[in-house]
């Protein structure tokens, strides 16, 4: 197990779920655990700690073993070593059908014999709970996900759509206390996206129990968590209040995953508290855990929306400037991410669509706040530290847009 | 150069109608995105315009020419779907150059012209000489869209190109296809279900429901004035709220509960009662202190969206609203279980009636 977990602060408005002494049965963790499928290790003394009651999400690339760390968990694969820990009780070699969790898995898995009804009471009857019981339980989550209509259909004859909304139903059902979603969103448009986060958010916040849910979304994750966990190489790099981690990001994997548009990776070399880049030096300054260090390689992260499009130096405090290509400009609606190209290379910026009215394709020129900056070790991933308004360069410009800065009124 | 023309175009399948008696011209040298949620009969319709799918009843003119009739290949039109269509036994340059060996219209020094011109605009060139199986998805779109430029049909149509590439090569197909778009002023009709594609490679937006256009616009007048709440609610992440106001006859028509402090006065439509104001949420203001002018509002749940912003979602009386802020001294501090206050500015505001139909009224405060 590796690095830093920032303190779990409560300064988040979505961590004030009540911790009530029911809900801290709700416990899960994998303790030490290793998984390997012949010689390739995805998984090298895992250490994981959910926190009940909770929203808790997994953020991982594709392929990074989120599905694999579920299927421990619910028990359809065992760990190569360590232990898995639920309600505190070592569950590493409990069935399946014992450890009593809401699932919903990634693809759809329907009964197609069976009605939408059936697909969903089918968890129900697993646990003999008696047939008068299932129908209002039933009805109640079609209800919840809006496929009260499709009751009596089979699988086939519902859109893809309908689908992961049934397989998400039954995974609700079950009178229980943890629930585990692997990336059920994946692959729907995002208009109905948009309307189960909201669903997913209400009924984990009705249901007081721990959600353990995987992405490899940004948006998903930021929508949804509560606590984040961000997988990467096997381990958990980084995890805490949602808020705290997506401000603060003590991981260059953190910071790669979290984050729309993706923040922008400047490649440089660290020498006596100073970077030099093509079109401008940093001084940075050094965490205080950060031990001075003669040189190294590093990664400059800066989020998209502190790439300011001509910016407005006179308005006081220090700028890195480069020339810049604006060579795309998305439109999004409410925004547009704006691609550039430097010295630097690609990079993204991000600003409200009213703010870049006048923007079009051709030479801009762009800054970027030093203290903006974030330093990390390439090899470890470790935050080293940040720049500081030290360095400055003097051009001036006008018709500044940012996020930040925008007046809406 | 050739508009695509539709009249009275319908398609069933049994008893459903895919597409409902469309009239409507797409300019010559311009790109129309068709976009819709998925059942919406865009790729039906976009299918009928190839040839692809007969009509049920309707014509299908290209400038004056009726091609309802004709079959794909009489239509002369070039067609990108959403897997690429390349010969895999030949090399990028001679995948391009292939169609225009056919026409024999075209001189062999023309056609080389042609064929370097478009794998510049698409920076293929570096890759002209490599085999197919060495290239990845995204390259391999580039090349299918290649080949169908290089004819210089009058019309092209994409299903979808850009849906099963990566995330880069997502961004270079965009801008190749913009540049594509300005060079040759070909007459383009680009399928998707992506709000953002469309928003940014089109010229006009034609806005499907149910196999009808809904609304035919430039992006951001479809964004900022939808004729129907369909239009907002589909367009914008997450869409316009809209909230129900009842209207009063005070003199003349107002509205102000729950959304206004003071009366809000309309003219120039017929009451009925209840109405929607739209409001997208990005343009609702929110303050954390009571201020004047201002309503009191719930924070139910706040999240960090596109580019560090908040999105909150509040409840005002019994009523739902997301409100995307940016994140400033003021908005840091905003808590879920917070109260906090929202002013709608009327600028900003739609009116649309029960049928979700926009209204045509004006309103002053």
């Amino acid at each position: 197990m590796t690095l830093s977990s920032p303190s779990t602060s409560s300064s988040s408005p979505k961590s004030s779920s009540p911790k009530s002494s029911s809900l801290m049965i709700a416990t899960v963790s994998f303790e030490h655990v290793s998984k390997s499928f012949g010689s390739n290790v995805l998984f090298d003394n895992l250490n994981l700690k959910v926190n009940p009651g909770q929203f808790n999400v997994i953020l991982g690339a594709p392929a990074s073993g989120k599905s694999t760390l579920l299927r421990l968990l619910i028990g359809l694969d065992k760990p190569s070593s360590g232990r898995i820990m639920l309600r505190g009780e070592d569950v590493t070699g409990v069935a399946a059908g014992q450890r009593n969790i809401g699932y919903v898995p990634q693809t759809f898995a329907l009964y197609p014999h069976y009605s939408v009804y059936d697909n969903i009471a089918y968890p129900l009857r697993l646990n003999r709970v008696p047939t008068k019981e299932i129908k209002p339980i039933v009805e109640q989550a079609a209800e919840r996900l809006s496929i009260a209509d499709l009751l009596t259909k089979r699988p086939d004859q519902v859109s893809g759509g309908q689908k992961q909304r049934v397989a998400i139903a039954r995974g609700i059902v079950k009178n229980t206390d943890i629930f585990v979603l692997d990336d059920p969103l994946t692959g729907l448009d995002f208009k109905l996206r948009e309307q189960l986060f909201d669903d997913l958010q209400q009924m984990q916040a009705e249901l007081a129990a721990s959600f353990i849910y995987t992405t490899s979304d940004t948006l998903e994750a930021q929508m949804l968590a509560q606590t984040i966990y961000v997988l990467d190489d096997g381990h958990v790099v980084e995890t805490g209040d949602f808020e705290v981690v997506f401000e603060q990001p003590q991981h260059r994997s953190t910071t790669a995953l979290l984050g729309f548009p993706k923040t922008n990776m400047i490649a440089g070399e660290l020498a006596a508290q100073h970077v030099n880049c093509s079109s401008f030096n940093l001084t940075v300054q050094l965490d205080e855990d950060v031990a001075e260090q003669a040189s190294s390689s590093v990664d400059l992260a800066v989020r998209p929306q502190h790439v300011v499009i001509n910016p407005n130096v006179s308005a006081g405090g220090a700028w890195l400037m480069s020339p810049a290509t604006i060579t795309l400009i998305d439109n999004l609606g409410g925004e547009v991410v704006v691609y550039l190209e430097t010295a630097e290379g690609s990079l993204l910026a991000v600003l409200p669509q009213a703010a870049a009215t006048n923007l079009s394709e051709g030479e801009v020129s762009i800054g970027i706040r030093p203290e903006h900056i974030t330093i990390y070790d390439q090899h470890t991933g470790k935050r080293l530290g940040q720049g500081t308004s030290q360095a400055s360069s003097t051009q001036t410009s006008s018709q500044a847009a940012s996020l930040e800065e925008v007046d809406r009124g | 150069m050739a508009e695509i023309r539709l009249e009275s175009l319908t398609k069933r399948f049994g008893d459903l109608v895919a597409v409902r008696d469309l009239n409507i011209t797409f300019p010559s040298s311009t790109v129309t995105c068709l976009l819709g949620p998925s059942g919406c009969g865009k790729t039906t319709l976009m299918r009928m315009i190839a040839g692809l799918e007969t009509s049920t009843s309707g014509k299908i003119y290209f400038g004056d020419t009726n091609v309802t009739e004709l079959s794909p290949s009489q239509r002369n039109i070039g067609m990108v779907f959403q897997y690429p269509v390349v010969y895999r036994g030949m090399n990028v340059y001679k995948n391009v150059e292939l169609p225009l060996k056919h026409d024999k219209t075209v001189s062999k020094q023309e056609r080389k012209e042609r064929v370097e011109s478009v794998l510049e605009t698409l920076e293929l060139a570096s890759s002209a000489r490599k085999r197919l199986d060495q290239l990845d998805n995204g390259t391999l779109q580039k090349v299918a869209v290649a080949r169908e430029v290089a004819r210089r049909p009058r019309i092209i149509l994409f299903d979808e190109p850009i849906t099963n590439v990566d995330v880069a090569a997502k961004t270079q197909l965009k801008l190749a296809l913009k540049r594509l778009s300005k060079q040759h002023n070909q007459t383009i009709i680009y399928v998707t279900h992506d709000q953002t594609e469309a928003m940014t490679l089109a010229d006009e937006i034609a806005l499907m429901r149910d196999g009808e256009i809904v609304q035919r616009d430039t992006p951001q007048n479809l964004y900022d004035n939808p004729n129907d709440r369909f239009g907002g609610w589909f367009l914008g992440n997450p869409g316009m709220n809209f909230v129900p106001h009842e209207v009063y006859k005070n003199g003349g028509l107002e509205l102000t509960a729950p959304l206004f402090t003071k009366p809000v006065h309309l003219t120039g439509f017929n009451i009925d009662h209840k109405l929607l104001v739209g409001i997208r949420p990005e343009w609702l203001q929110v303050n954390p202190t009571e201020t004047a002018g201002y309503v009191p509002a719930e924070v139910v749940q706040r999240a960090i969206v596109v580019g560090g912003q908040y999105l909150l979602t509040l409840r005002v009386s019994e009523h739902t609203l997301k409100a995307k802020v940016p994140p400033t001294t003021d908005t840091t501090q905003i808590r879920r279980g917070d109260t906090v206050w929202v002013r709608c500015p009327l600028e900003h505001v739609s009116l649309f009636g029960q049928d979700g139909h926009k209204l045509d009224a004006s309103f002053t405060a």
